[in-house]
């Protein structure tokens, strides 16, 4: 009896157990990574330059994450994490950082990553010769110190509370010293970080093929055996080869396309509010919008509301400033308080601008179905209160051209946004500022401008914002009209995927299911 | 013959000379900045205005192009505004993949039209004729951007029979290589394929009212042999020129075509290098597309010999 006893209990543990044991690892090995395969991206564009050091467009730094690792890296609330460095100190009146770097690192060939390493990737920035775009970005590092292998200090001219964000983005990419010094610019053919991919070739207008680093320090990154980008300027046809399964993931879908995508089960769809914002240039140098009255009246006969909701359905914010939700100074001043359409105040203003019966103004976009439409929905606002729109496609170079030398009177033009809310404000309204379309000078506001870079508590930036925007809001260099939200295709099968607002794909951690 | 083929060869170099100063004038007159492009405006004037110095643009345009002449004389075509790559191997690179999607589509246009054309002509203004006459002018009139996304969806994404984009090289993998390339081609076949059976047509036309087929016939020969061997041949001289410049057209890249389904051929490179203000990149390409029509033509031009011995190169016998 004894016996028998004992044998029903040991098989009923061990049935219990069992279960637990199947329970326990089921779930877990459906979400355990799994190694391999190919990763297919489709990306809106051709990306350009594989230099960080060297390149402006949003879509080479779609290819940056995977390749380069940065000093630091923002996550899904947009806080500081660490990357290169584990950690770091901020002295003197938020003039020294100090960084500690991860030790046993070493770069796709070779060159082990040090403090060395970071300081010469600093002067590879700051170097006149080399005309990087990053130079303007850190303009305040003075000087770079080497304290120990694993240490370096980085002195600042002046307090800059974006610094970390501003490491968190290109100017935060390491590049290899021996491939840099050895290949000068022509570093953007053959790239060299220490990020999960390396990089292994790169055909114009074709692909850009990367794969696994397998010396890469993190231990729980790159399991994907290959990444690769592929071009496809028509959204169109982008999406068909998402829909047909020759591609995994892509960067950028149609606003009109989203409602149908939400629906779909064969692909995943992620929505996040995004970090940029629209709306119009005005030129404040030249008739007629020298007037300030004459900018208002503009101001005050559009609907944003209804603009969104014609144009962009559920895919887009309506917003009065450059901080849309998430970021900080969302909640600064006038940013988030939509004014109503008002086309009393608006003929009131155009009276008081000397133009009681009306202007007239030419509005220049670029091609493309959505900003024809915002363009379109703008005139017939603004003509109901007598403002004449006369609308302008042009090819985006040649737009540009005229934007930064004030040849035009308005025109609608955006910005894709960064982490930090001096990175959305401070190159676009700042005296003589290098993304100063409207050639806007105040120095009131310049001075605010200045305090919120290098106020560091939260609370007081928020105010100078607030403060800055209230002036904005009168004077009306821009005229915010929405933020964009932030759209991810993908198909089923990627695993890992984290959605970050700043629109970059992240590959470090994904996986492909079967 | 020879003195003839001489001198049109030299006479090519001219014609390649004129129309690259044209472009190189039009592309630097068009308004757009290429440092401003290069280094955006987050940059600075300052760093802008160092980068075009850099690129050599403050110097006047004419003293631009002739440095320009020179190095290619010497078959330097420059380097890539993006990315310093040397315009001649992106060039090479691309010239297999547009020479490929050319070869393709036109063997699609042309087997169908040539046999269309014959036959409409022969059986002139019955269901046959009216018919092809019809589906032509379908093809003529459809938008390659529009085609080429509808075939997408049908055969790419709704019946998975083919993929939808890209390109792979044809001795990598031969077989995906040739279905990548089956509905691109049929794209640019449809409205290349419509022209030339129209035009073969209309010449076929022409000759079959000529005495000379009468006598064929009175002879009592079959109708196979007076249409292909007697009639083709000479409808043919007109339909040869038109078929060459289509080559030649081709050859030059097809922008629409080539965006729709992922081909990165000379076409989307030309369009890319425009809107980038890539200029050694864009010369590179209009000096190739240049070159390619001239060399197309010039081909056509003495392959009319063989078409028709009337056509015997007239320099010769003076």
């Amino acid at each position: 009896m004894g016996v028998v006893w004992m044998k029903r209990t040991i098989l009923a543990v061990a049935v219990i157990l069992g279960l637990i044991w199947a329970m326990a690892d089921g779930p877990a090995t459906a979400q355990s990574p799994r190694r391999g395969g190919t990763l297919r991206v489709g990306l809106n564009a051709d990306p350009p330059n594989m230099d960080p050091h060297q390149s402006i467009a949003a879509v080479d730094r779609q290819v940056f994450q995977n390749l380069y690792d940065k000093l630091v890296d923002v996550n899904q609330d947009l806080e500081i994490i660490p990357m290169l460095a584990t950690s770091w100190t901020i002295t003197n009146a938020g003039k020294t950082y100090t960084f500690k770097l991860r030790p046993n690192i070493v770069f796709h060939d070779g060159t082990p990553f040090n403090a060395e390493a970071v300081k010469y990737n600093f002067e590879r920035m700051l170097d006149r010769a080399l005309a990087s775009p990053r130079r303007s970005e850190i303009a305040l590092v003075d000087r770079v110190t080497v304290v120990d292998p694993l240490t370096v200090q980085i002195d600042l001219e002046g307090a800059f509370s974006p610094f970390l964000s501003v490491l968190s983005d290109r100017a935060g990419m390491m590049v290899s010293p021996a491939a840099a010094r050895r290949l000068g610019r022509d570093f953007a053919r053959e790239p060299v970080g220490t990020g999960p991919y390396k990089f292994v070739e790169k055909r114009p207008q074709e692909r850009i093929v990367l794969e696994r680093f397998d010396r890469h320090w993190d231990r729980n990154a790159g399991f994907l055996e290959r990444i690769i980008y592929r071009p496809f300027t028509d959204g169109q046809a982008r999406l068909a080869n998402l829909r047909a399964g020759e591609l995994d993931i892509i960067d950028q879908v149609e606003p009109t396309d989203v409602p149908e995508l939400k629906k779909d089960a064969r692909v995943k769809l992620l929505e996040r509010e995004g970090l940029g914002w629209q709306g119009m240039w005005i030129n404040v140098t030249a008739p007629p919008f020298n007037n300030r009255a004459l900018r208002q009246a503009l101001n005050a006969s559009i609907d944003r509301r209804t603009l969104v909701r014609v144009v962009f359905g559920e895919t887009a914010t309506p917003g009065n400033g450059p901080f849309p939700p998430g970021l900080l100074g969302s909640d600064a001043g006038p940013n988030g308080r939509i004014p109503e359409r008002n086309l009393e105040l608006a003929r009131a203003k155009l009276r008081e601008g000397g133009q009681p019966s009306g202007f007239a103004f030419t509005l220049k976009i670029v091609p493309g179905r959505v900003a024809q439409q915002q363009a379109q929905v703008i005139q017939s606002m603004a003509g109901e209160a007598g403002i004449r729109v006369n609308i302008e496609i042009l090819e985006f170079g040649a737009l540009l051209s005229q934007l930064t030398t004030q040849r035009f009177e308005a025109s609608l033009l955006g910005w894709s946004g960064r982490p930090d809310p001096d990175g959305n404000i401070y190159g676009f309204f700042v005296t003589g500022g290098g993304l100063n379309n409207s050639a806007y000078s105040n120095p009131r506001v310049d001075a605010m401008l200045g305090a919120g870079r290098i106020l560091t508590t939260a609370e007081l930036r928020r105010r100078a914002y607030a403060d800055i925007l209230n002036v904005l809001n009168e004077d009306l260099p821009y005229i915010f009209l929405y933020w964009p939200k932030e759209y991810k295709t993908m198909s089923p099968k990627l695993a890992g995927f984290v959605h970050i607002s700043d629109g970059m794909m992240r590959f470090r951690n994904v996986w492909l299911n079967p | 013959m020879t003195r003839y083929i001489a001198r049109r060869l030299l006479l090519t170099i001219p014609v390649l000379f004129l129309v690259s100063l044209i472009v190189f004038a039009l592309i630097n007159l068009i308004p757009g900045d290429p440092a401003l492009l290069f280094v955006g405006g987050e940059a600075g004037k300052e760093a802008v205005e160092a980068l075009r110095k850099q690129m050599g643009l403050d110097r006047p345009m004419a003293v631009r192009y002739l440095f320009w002449l020179g190095r290619v004389v010497r078959g330097d075509l420059g380097k890539s505004v993006r990315d310093g790559r040397p315009v001649l191997d992106v060039l090479l690179l691309k010239l297999p993949v547009t020479v490929e999607l050319a070869v393709v589509a036109l063997t699609v246009a042309w087997t169908i039209a040539i046999p269309a054309g014959v036959l409409a002509a022969w059986k002139r203004q019955t269901a046959v004729d009216y018919t092809a006459t019809t589906v032509a002018l379908a093809g003529i009139s459809i938008p390659n951007f529009w085609l080429g996304i509808m075939l997408i969806y049908l055969f790419a994404v709704n019946l998975r029979w083919l993929p939808p984009s890209g390109y792979i090289e044809p001795w990598i993998d031969p077989a995906r290589n040739l279905k990548l390339m089956i509905m691109p081609a049929t794209v640019l076949g449809t409205a290349l394929a419509a022209l030339v059976m129209r035009l073969l047509r209309s010449s076929m036309l022409e000759v079959l009212g000529t005495e000379f087929i009468r006598t064929a016939q009175a002879k009592g020969l079959s109708d196979r042999i007076v249409i292909v061997k007697h009639a083709l041949k000479n409808a043919m001289i007109p339909v040869a020129t038109v078929m060459g410049l289509q080559l030649g057209g081709l050859l030059g890249g097809a922008v629409i075509t080539e965006t729709i389904f992922a081909v990165p051929g000379v076409g989307r490179l030309a369009i890319e290098s425009i809107l980038t203000r890539d200029y050694p990149m864009v010369q590179g390409v209009v000096l190739f597309s240049a070159t390619a029509i001239v060399f197309v033509n010039f081909t056509v031009d003495v392959l009319y010999s063989a078409l028709d011995p009337r056509i015997r190169l007239v320099e010769e016998k003076a």
